[in-house]
């Protein structure tokens, strides 16, 4: 009884200690965040590392202060939230037509779609930035956002669950009399809210931290969103690192909100589409 | 105004299994016809090309004499109850109901109007707010039947929709839907692979096998004048005991070897011309457990059985017990049954006696058919 | 199963696949082609020349650019080393979690955290944690560990320290999605396995071995395969830590096509390189798909 005790207590401090070392470069981003200049880098020999304290909001005024913050923040939340809606519209609507529907060149069509899925993002990058300026299309929001529109992941996504879905409900409605695009919008969507949320997250948590597109297309602040900002932030001088720190905070917090409050989804989107291979 | 005729159906599957074979159907207006079978007899395939949501390979469905193969389901006018009652999750009670008449473009007082009086009737009208999710299954049963109902069609189609309910739901719900029918007078075809819910609701029953039709008749018809040992196996519970006997001809007439010994035919409902063909050789003998009885010894008229009984099973008002069966024939069932009054005393290992007259005696070929009766 | 759909529900499956294979086929399958066709051109950006078929000349002088070469090298290095020990790290932590363990959500939370920070974030804070000064984070951590023995490096601009500084962010980004993919798989074993092998007689490390692992195997081949992939497209860190440097040891191959097409106007290199990088990885994925074969249980 008692060692069973000892065991687990020593197995709560083990744990607890090395998740603490995990996430010190979080905490050490957190806490520079509050700290004066001089302090976040002398700080940093010691278990002070992690503890904010000293500057206040501070650094975070100066980062609005030196740099349209609240532009960049608007950009990225615009761009993910059209790439996320848009692709749920979209993806859904390929995903059932693969799924449900019976139409010639399907069987191709989907063979396509999965091979699609092994090109990365990497080997089109060069090529689609050469074809989209050549074409004059740079620097706003649009060419940020359409070519992430139609994702064969996500499109795989949708195809798994609707061929699980029972086809019950479907021929219950065909019997009822409702036609193919009504029996979409009324019956099978509204009890398709799981795989809209995983795809929902999933997206979102593939393209908030975008870095490499936004680089090769965008030129103006305007239209640019946080990861390219805080890589020119960070060599915008002076280089004051509390601010960075700052800006880095502000950058992760959206997605870390939506991360703890829809954990649960978070992980089921992940694990679904790990398990589902 | 809904009957159903289907002729010469096959459907054959994309990876080439027949599911129906060349099947031919009447079903009159306003009946009940009940497609029994095992599972994988094709009795769901059957119920879904009527309804149109499958194609046959080959032949013609024809609804009140119009010929449906091309049409959708709704264009036939038909309804259907599935076996998992399918109700719109994220819709209530009511707009579940009112949603076939939406798909009809009915006028809106016309959809509440029928709503209501099919609430009503199936005693819906206190939930129709509330959402499956939060019915009990009998309710959603009724909810079901209700959506179907509420379209007034010309033939009801209902894909076992008793098979999720516990036994004492089933029992009831079973003659709420009999009394549906004779009231409403739809012809419904009905599907069910349990013997008790066909032969209590069937006005007819058609028994399938491997797509195949191997009786059509009434519930009394089936168990008295089984077209074969499949069907003759199949109704009662538990079904006939099926056993093979050799016939032999004698100075009295033919007579059965059964157990060894010989059991005259005279005052059998089978005549000289049917069992001289089988003179000499063997045939399949069915007798059901029901008339099987347990006899001390020595009673005239009486065939005896000697039986060790093997299992024992006391259902209250009678006993069922079982034997090894007699002559047994690789392939065929291991063990008879014989459902006998209610005693004590029974055990498993008891050495009893039962007998059967002739007049119980079902007589099929090696092939499983029924050899002609007499009168 | 495609024979004879009614007209109308062909038209309406056209119409509710042309979003999605306009984009497809617009954003990935056009420039897919175009990098094979252009990689066999000598078309740069902006100029004023006319565009040129010289069939094989970019790839031929790929094989002698020292630094595509290294990039090539550096990924197949990182991969090496990368997979095998985020992919036990992560095994170790979701074995760990696996226990009845009150607060294990927030354990998970915690490991997962790193996954959900962008790449490029993660980048300008581990810079600051390389610090090249003796009290810099990473260079003071390493003195404790080695208990004094550790002299400082500047990790970011050493030609042998650069390629693992960055390998150590990905692994620490990465370990919490490989973690929470194995902690479900390890969740969704049946304890009944576990139970009848304990009564078996098997021990703790024979139940791993017999029980555990095989169980794993679908998702730890997934995880491998995931990992493996995104090794090779390393790039947003090296771009901002490193530029490559020094002298293209900690170089990639998606870096050294951006460079090349973006930074130096080559284009046509630039598409070779993309077009490599495409065939490599798809070598990689299916040689692994091969060799460890996905078993349906």
């Amino acid at each position: 009884m008692n060692r069973n005790r000892v065991w687990t207590i020593a197995n709560y401090v083990l744990l607890s200690v090395a998740a603490l070392l995990f996430i010190a470069p979080v905490l050490f981003m957190v806490a520079g965040s509050f700290k004066p200049e001089a302090r976040v880098l002398s700080d940093m020999d010691s278990w002070r590392a992690l503890l904010p304290g000293g500057a206040g909001l501070q650094n975070y005024r100066d980062v609005f202060a030196r740099i349209p913050f609240g532009r960049y923040l608007w950009n990225s939340a615009l761009i993910n939230g059209l790439i996320v809606g848009l692709g749920l519209f979209v993806n859904a609507l390929a995903g059932y037509a693969l799924a449900r529907l019976q139409w010639r060149g399907r069987d191709v069509m989907l063979a396509v779609v999965l091979a699609l899925l092994i090109i990365p993002f990497e080997a089109i990058a060069v090529p689609l930035f050469y074809q989209l300026s050549a074409l004059g299309w740079r620097n706003d929001y649009a060419v940020q956002v359409f070519p992430f529109v139609a994702n064969p992941l996500a499109i795989y996504l949708f195809y798994s669950f609707f061929l699980g879905l029972p086809r019950e409900l479907e021929e219950a409605a065909r019997v009822d009399g409702a036609g193919i695009l009504r029996t979409f919008f009324v019956i099978v969507i509204p009890n398709a809210k799981p795989v809209f949320a995983t795809v929902a997250i999933v997206s979102f948590l593939l393209y908030w931290g975008m870095y490499l597109w936004p680089l090769l297309m965008t030129v103006d602040d305007a239209v640019r969103p946080l990861p390219l900002a805080i890589a020119t932030f960070y060599t915008l001088p002076p280089v004051q690192w509390g601010d960075i720190l700052a800006f880095g905070v502000m950058m992760v917090l959206p997605v870390l909100v939506i991360f703890i409050a829809f954990q649960p989804w978070f992980v089921r989107g992940v694990t679904t589409t790990g398990l589902k291979g | 105004m809904g009957n159903v005729t289907l002729t010469h159906i096959t459907k054959r599957f994309a990876d080439g299994t027949e599911a129906i074979s060349d099947l031919s159907l009447n079903i009159e207006d306003g009946e009940l016809l009940v497609l029994l079978g095992p599972s994988g007899c094709g009795k769901s395939t059957l119920l879904r090309m009527v309804a149109g949501l499958e194609s046959p390979t080959g032949g013609e469905i024809r609804i009140d004499d119009t010929v449906v193969n091309g049409l959708s389901p709704q264009q036939r006018n038909i309804a259907m109850v599935f076996q998992n009652y399918a109700l719109y999750p994220h819709m209530s009670v009511a707009r579940n109901l009112a949603f076939p008449l939406k798909m009809q473009r009915l006028p809106r007082r016309e959809i509440e109007r029928r709503v209501h009086a099919v609430a009503q009737r199936l005693s819906l009208a206190g939930l129709l707010d509330k959402q499956p999710k939060a019915l009990s299954g009998g309710q959603r049963q009724r909810v079901a039947m209700g959506r179907a109902l509420v379209r007034e069609p010309k033939v009801f189609l209902m894909d076992e929709p008793l098979s999720n309910l516990d036994a004492e739901l089933r029992l009831q719900i079973r003659q709420d839907i009999a009394r549906l029918q004779r009231d409403t007078g739809i012809t419904t075809l009905y599907v069910t692979h349990d013997q008790v819910e066909a032969m209590t609701l069937g006005q007819r029953i058609v028994v399938l096998k491997q797509g195949g039709v191997q009786q059509l008749g009434t519930a009394h018809e089936l168990y008295a004048r089984p077209a074969n040992t499949f069907v003759a196996g199949f109704i009662g519970s538990p079904g006939m005991n099926i056993f093979t006997a050799a016939v032999q001809h004698g100075e009295q007439g033919y007579a059965l070897l059964i157990a060894g010994r010989p059991l005259s035919l005279q005052g059998s409902c089978y005549g000289d011309e049917s069992l001289s063909s089988f003179a000499g050789k063997a045939l399949q003998v069915g007798v059901r457990p029901e008339a099987l009885r347990l006899i001390a010894s020595g009673e005239s008229g009486v065939h005896v059985i000697p039986a060790t009984l093997s299992a024992v099973e006391r259902l209250g008002h009678e006993v069922i017990v079982h034997f090894p069966a007699i002559n047994r024939v690789a392939g065929a069932e291991v063990e008879h049954s014989a459902r006998l009054a209610y005693q004590d005393g029974l055990q498993i290992g008891d050495e009893v006696t039962l007998g059967l007259s002739v007049g119980d005696l079902y007589l099929f070929d090696m092939d499983g058919k029924a050899i002609a009766r007499v009168g | 199963m495609n024979k004879a759909a009614p007209r109308s529900e062909q038209s309406i499956a056209w119409l509710f696949m042309a979003p999605a294979l306009l984009g497809l086929a617009v954003f990935i399958l056009m420039p897919f082609l175009l990098a094979i066709a252009l990689s066999f051109t000598n078309v740069r950006m902006g100029s004023p020349l006319p565009v040129e078929w010289v069939g094989w000349r970019e790839y031929a002088r790929l094989v002698s650019d020292a630094g595509f070469g290294r990039a090539l090298f550096n990924n197949l290095l990182f991969a090496a080393v990368v997979v095998p020990v985020q992919t036990l790290a992560a095994l170790g932590l979701a074995l760990w979690l696996n226990r009845p363990l009150r607060g294990r959500v927030v354990f998970r939370t915690l490991f997962f955290m790193p996954v959900v920070f962008p790449l490029s974030l993660i980048a300008v804070v581990w810079i600051l944690i390389y610090s090249p000064d003796a009290n810099g984070l990473m260079n003071h951590g390493l003195d404790i560990l080695t208990l004094g023995h550790w002299q400082p490096r500047d990790f970011l601009h050493d030609p042998h320290w650069a390629l693992p500084a960055i390998m150590l962010t990905s692994m620490w980004q990465g370990a919490g999605l490989q973690m929470v993919v194995l902690l479900a798989a390890l969740q969704a074993i049946p304890g009944e396995l576990y139970e009848a092998a304990a009564i078996d007689g098997a021990k703790s490390w024979q139940r791993f071995r017999h029980v555990t692992l095989p169980q794993l195997r679908n998702a730890l081949v997934f995880v491998v395969i995931v990992t493996t992939i995104l090794a090779f497209r390393v790039f947003d860190q090296v771009r901002i830590m490193t530029q490559g440097g020094p002298e293209n040891h900690s170089a990639t191959v998606v870096f050294a096509a951006v460079r090349a097409a973006f930074d130096r106007s080559q284009v046509a290199r630039g598409m070779a390189m993309s077009v490599v990088f495409f065939v490599i990885v798809l070598a990689v994925t299916v040689a692994q798909r091969k060799l460890l074969k996905q078993t349906r249980s």
